[in-house]
């Protein structure tokens, strides 16, 4: 479903990488062992640090006793908050958010502990091993304060505070409004409403964080080695924390084994190991085990919806009312805040819907658990899950097909650019293509069949549909996250031709799963007219390019692709420059591709490396003022970005024995725009979908009442493996966008529409008992729950 | 996440493995496999001065048919079990339950005495043993001794060994006349802990039940032998009154409790349906089968 005009003359001459699914060729080195990981680093006589985490949810710290650590074998030192509050500067979250309270990111806890494994001591011995030994001897003596455990009694008056300063637990409040939400309520045909909840979850990288902190004595420097998905960001903090330029800090995100937003924030363990490794002047090693991972890492979801939406006699949406509230945790997290997920909920809650009048109210509470932060999706997920029930419940109540329903309300085709009631502006996206191409490769009409034979049998076959847009690829015209001050909305792309032919091309963004060495070398293939193979892709280090933010928010094919597209248009032009006299033809007549500059129509050809040889080393064939060095350099904004969207549709059948929801059919039609790799799209949405279904059926964080997190580990966390994942179909809708290359972003797709499908899919399955699904994950033990209760109001209901 | 200071020693023989156990005067454990003791000491929730490793221990890894048992070493590890042949013709309860024991790296290293003597209630190996009435061969400094696996198990996680004695051979009955059998196991992910499993196997006499064996995991502290099951099965003939009455008996028979992933009530719920399940299949397996 390419656009084929889009294609012109010049492309179908040259060889293609964008648009073949081109095997990825970080996976060689990353399948037999060869890739390098941050803990793979080894720093010349490297010490190890081991954090002593709070046991407790809430205390202040009335002493801590580091002697006997002090004294133990292998230990070089041990820091508490008070020992290195003079070596850096608190890292401040800020937003421009009205009534937004920014708490300070300190190395280690200072003063009081806010959540169960917060890093309170750090001990810095020989090895991991004598290092956590030493953690044994550390005496804290606590003095144990109320936990603020839920976050709707944290909003009352008399709520213990987790930040005394800020005087509330509320740590944002904000509120969107278009239009007579009361009063259009108040009209409606008929109304729906319910009490939603996500469940706190992990993002669970299979790769923990993991920092080496890398000194250098000859320039007093340190390289840190993170495993960040924003090594740019991590770097000016870190710069502006500790006091040293970035000529003398570099950070580098190696391989990195997945983030799903959980390295995408700067952490305290981050600046500790880069402050301690200045003030003992030695190389420091950490990288967290699987506890730590789990009960330190930024969280997810973890909200309460109240929504209503009023459908008129006709089934078009016209009014929506949200009030939503955020359990953030214990800390606003650097740079997004802790506003990024809940706030985010409610600006996209309309979706890709026309609802004229919205209302849409949010608090941000903190509590005595570790921060939310960043999740593949970020508050659409939720958002989704909600908007995309109400829509199915409004179906329901006016006996229309969940079909036909979204068909009434999507922005059409004709209606781009629409701007919804929260006030973003979705450009030209194939919303109802998606939706009728999911129906059209499901079979829908076959779909209802079934479902008509499986209910005459007695069994739950349940059919659900989720449609959802996203901003991606964000310019410097729109915050990625509200009120932020740093600009996301950029990226730089460096290409050269060195003295040996060679192609590199450096990019600030860093891929940690997404296979970008693949993409922007084959954007770079075809737009410079180099030889795939031949092309070397540097990512995610601060050293190769002078600013970058990094990889998040589905931004990566957008900004990192058009800045390699604007600089390889660069670079070709200087190497047919230099071509046109080598070739003795005008430069109009060169053709560059395959690593080659050729005549149009003619054999006379020069390889890359011929090129560099007459630019770069012999003295005589270029005259002095052709000698222009061989690199291009660009650095894209796409200023507003661009949307993307998809449906998802799934059919289930509930088990009323297990209360297991097995997956019968899966399929996502999505709108990414021009595909740079199909095979990487495929495993982005595969990916996505299968995170999505851990959020809809398996995941859940368990705080108990005091606090302590009792899913702490994979056997009581759990993830979706693979055998729990059904076959996916993937269908395509190239609508192509405005932004350079037409691509839009898409590895977080995945994640937004299934949980609400799956809801959506259980709901109606189990719809002849008058079940709604409300709280997600469904796990057996809730769907158990609701079965129960649904059978112990038939029998009531039958004297 | 690491272990505190431990001595390790890799024994060649098993004397010298209960030598070095009397050594550490009850403060050492056998290692034999490793795949549930070593997060134990990563956790530090198990601290002992020394590892007693059986790797190195020639002649306790085999699977032998002598006469109408089956007589399996004690380092055999679960893949050889899952594998064999001779557990598929003679011991096809375990043959089934095999797959279900965690996922393929951990069964490639676990071994059976290990996970015997881990003791976890809701292992299937434990399960199988109390299933089978298998007898577990033990040696310690006071010579050797045989216990009957249901009372080898005492409690989650514990079970009746004195410190220095070592699990060195397992014998599983073969339950010769029983015709058709059933394992059903319901795991969060396929290779999880049971939240509800059981086995059940018949003889059959002018098609009706003549014999009948019944057992349990994940519904209590240890895994469990349900005689009372068993009795009301004897004499009965197939078909879902026979399949429910049972269901109800083996319902009422656990005491599961409450975890992070589901309640009693689940478990209880859960158990009685696989109860019926597993008792149709075992019937009709019977009926089917070529005496």
């Amino acid at each position: 479903m390419s656009k084929d005009e889009a294609v012109q003359v010049s492309d179908l001459l040259r060889p293609r990488h964008v648009g073949m699914p081109i095997k990825r060729t970080e996976d060689p080195r990353l399948l037999t062992g060869n890739g390098e990981y941050t803990s793979d680093r080894r720093p010349d006589r490297a010490l190890h640090v081991a954090f002593r985490r709070s046991e407790h949810p809430h205390a202040k710290i009335l002493r801590i006793d580091t002697e006997a650590a002090k004294a133990a074998l292998g230990v070089v030192a041990v820091f508490t908050g008070a020992d290195i509050a003079d070596d850096y500067k608190p890292v401040i979250p800020f937003s421009r958010m009205p009534s937004y309270y920014a708490t300070p990111i300190m190395a280690l806890a200072t003063g009081k502990v806010r959540y169960v494994g917060e890093a309170v001591v750090a001990i810095i011995a020989d090895n991991r091993y004598l290092a956590e030994d030493a953690l044994e001897l550390i005496e804290i003596e606590y003095e144990l304060l109320d936990a603020v455990n839920d976050p709707e009694l944290a909003v009352a008056k008399d709520a213990p505070l987790v930040h005394e300063l800020a005087q509330t637990n509320v740590l944002v409040a904000r509120e969107f409004k278009k239009g007579d939400v009361k009063a259009d309520l108040a009209s409606a045909h008929i109304r729906v409403r319910d009490r939603f909840e996500m469940s706190r979850i992990a993002p669970l990288a299979i790769e923990p964080r993991s920092y080496s902190a890398e000194f250098e004595n000859r320039r007093d420097s340190i390289t840190l080695y993170t495993s960040s998905n924003i090594p740019g960001i991590v770097r000016d903090a870190l710069s502006e924390s500790l006091d040293l330029p970035g000529n003398r800090l570099r950070v580098v995100a190696p391989d990195v084994g997945g983030s799903f937003g959980s390295k995408g924030s700067l952490y305290p363990e981050e600046i500790l190991l880069c402050v301690a490794a200045r003030k003992l002047r030695r190389s420091l090693r950490w990288t967290a085990d699987r506890l730590e991972d789990i009960s330190s890492s930024s969280q997810a979801f973890a909200e309460i919806i109240e929504a209503e939406m009023g459908f008129d006699k006709d089934g078009i949406a016209i009014a929506l009312e949200a009030d939503v509230i955020g359990d953030v945790g214990a800390y606003s997290i650097y740079p997004w805040t802790c506003g990024l997920e809940p706030v985010q909920v409610v600006s996209f809650l309309p979706g890709p819907y026309k609802i004229q009048s919205y209302r849409g109210a949010v608090r941000a509470v903190a509590t005595n658990k570790p921060p939310t932060g960043p999740y593949r999706g970020v508050g659409r997920p939720v958002s989704t899950f909600v908007a995309e029930r109400l829509m199915d419940m409004g179906a329901k109540a006016l006996g229309i097909d969940p079909l036909e329903i979204r068909r009434r309300n999507l922005v059409r085709p004709e209606e781009f650019p629409y701007r919804i009631a929260s006030g973003i502006i979705w450009d030209k996206t194939g919303f109802v293509e998606c939706l009728e191409a999911a129906a059209e490769a499901a079979g829908y009409e076959s779909l209802l069949k079934q479902q008509r034979a499986a209910r005459a049998e007695g069994r739950y076959f349940g059919i659900g549909l989720a449609t959802y847009a996203e901003l991606t690829g964000i310019g410097s015209r729109i915050a990625v996250a509200p009120g932020m001050p740093i600009n996301t909305g950029s990226e730089t792309a460096k290409i050269r031709v060195d003295s040996t032919g060679a192609v590199t091309a450096a990019f600030g963004v860093a891929s940690h799963g997404q296979g970008l060495e693949t993409t922007l070398a084959q954007i770079i293939a075809d737009d410079l007219g180099a030889k795939f193979e031949d092309i070397r892709v540097i990512q995610g280090d601060s050293d190769a390019v002078p600013m970058s933010t990094g990889t998040y928010a589905s931004r990566s094919a957008v900004l990192g692709g058009g800045a390699a597209k604007h600089a390889s248009y660069i670079l070709r032009e200087k190497i047919k420059k230099v071509a046109s006299h080598l070739l003795e033809a005008s430069a109009e007549d060169i053709d560059v591709s395959g690593g080659f500059a050729s005549v149009a129509g003619t054999d006379r050809k020069v390889t890359f490396k011929q090129i560099a040889k007459a630019v770069y080393s012999d003295m005589r064939t270029l005259p002095v003022e052709a000698r222009e060095e061989l690199e291009g350099s660009f650095t894209y904004d796409p200023i507003n970005g661009t949307t993307a969207g998809a449906t998802h549709l799934v059919a289930v059948e509930v088990d009323p024995v297990t209360c297991f929801v097995k997956i019968l059919k899966y399929i996502v039609a999505e709108d990414c725009g021009r595909i740079i790799n199909p095979m990487i799209v495929d495993g982005q949405v595969h990916g996505g979908v299968a995170q999505g279904i851990g959020a809809a059926l398996y995941e859940e964080m368990v705080y108990n009442e005091e606090g302590q997190l009792v899913s702490a580990s994979l056997v009581d966390y759990v993830i979706p493996s693979a055998v729990e994942i059904p076959d996916i179909e993937v269908l395509h809708i190239e609508s192509e966008s405005a932004v350079a290359g037409g691509f839009r972003g898409m590895g977080e797709g995945g994640t937004i529409g299934a949980p609400a499908a799956i809801a959506n899919a259980i709901s109606d399955a189990l719809s002849p008992l008058g079940i709604d699904v409300s709280t997600l994950p469904m796990t057996p033990q809730r769907l158990f729950n609701l079965l129960e209760n649904a059978r112990t109001n038939v029998k009531g209901s039958q004297p | 996440m690491k272990p505190a200071a431990f001595d390790y020693v890799a024994p060649r023989d098993l004397k010298s493995a209960i030598d070095a156990l009397v050594g550490a005067g009850g403060d050492g454990k056998v290692m034999a496999g490793g795949q549930s003791l070593t997060p134990l000491l990563n956790f530090r929730m198990a601290r002992p001065s020394l590892i007693v490793d059986l790797l190195r221990i020639p002649g306790l890894s085999f699977i032998e048919l002598r006469e109408n048992t089956v007589v399996i070493g004690a380092l055999t590890r679960h893949a050889d079990l899952e594998f064999s042949d001779v557990i598929a013709a003679h011991l096809p309860v375990m043959a089934a339950a095999m797959p279900h024991v965690a996922h393929l790296a951990i069964r490639n290293r676990g071994t059976i005495g290990g996970s015997l003597s881990h003791a976890d209630p809701a292992a299937e190996l434990p399960m199988l043993a109390v299933f089978y009435g298998a007898t577990i061969k033990v040696e310690g400094p006071a010579g050797r001794r045989e216990i009957p696996a249901e009372e080898f198990f005492v409690s989650a996680l514990s079970n009746c060994l004195e410190p220095e004695e070592i699990v060195f051979e397992i014998e599983f009955p073969v339950l010769t006349s029983h015709t058709g059998w059933a394992f059903e196991e319901v795991a969060r992910r396929f290779g999880d802990f049971a939240l509800g499993c059981i086995a059940v196997s018949l003889e059959l006499t002018d098609n009706t039940v003549s014999d009948a064996r019944v057992a349990v995991m994940g519904v209590d502290d240890t895994p469990r032998r349900l005689r009372e099951a068993e009795e009301i099965l004897r004499g009965a003939e197939g078909g879902a009154r026979t399949a429910l009455r049972f269901a109800q008996i083996v319902r009422a028979s656990v005491s599961p409790a409450d975890d992070i992933h589901v309640s009693s009530d689940y478990r209880r719920n859960l158990i009685g349906a696989l109860a019926e399940r597993a008792f149709n299949t075992a019937f009709a397996r019977a009926v089917g089968a070529k005496p």
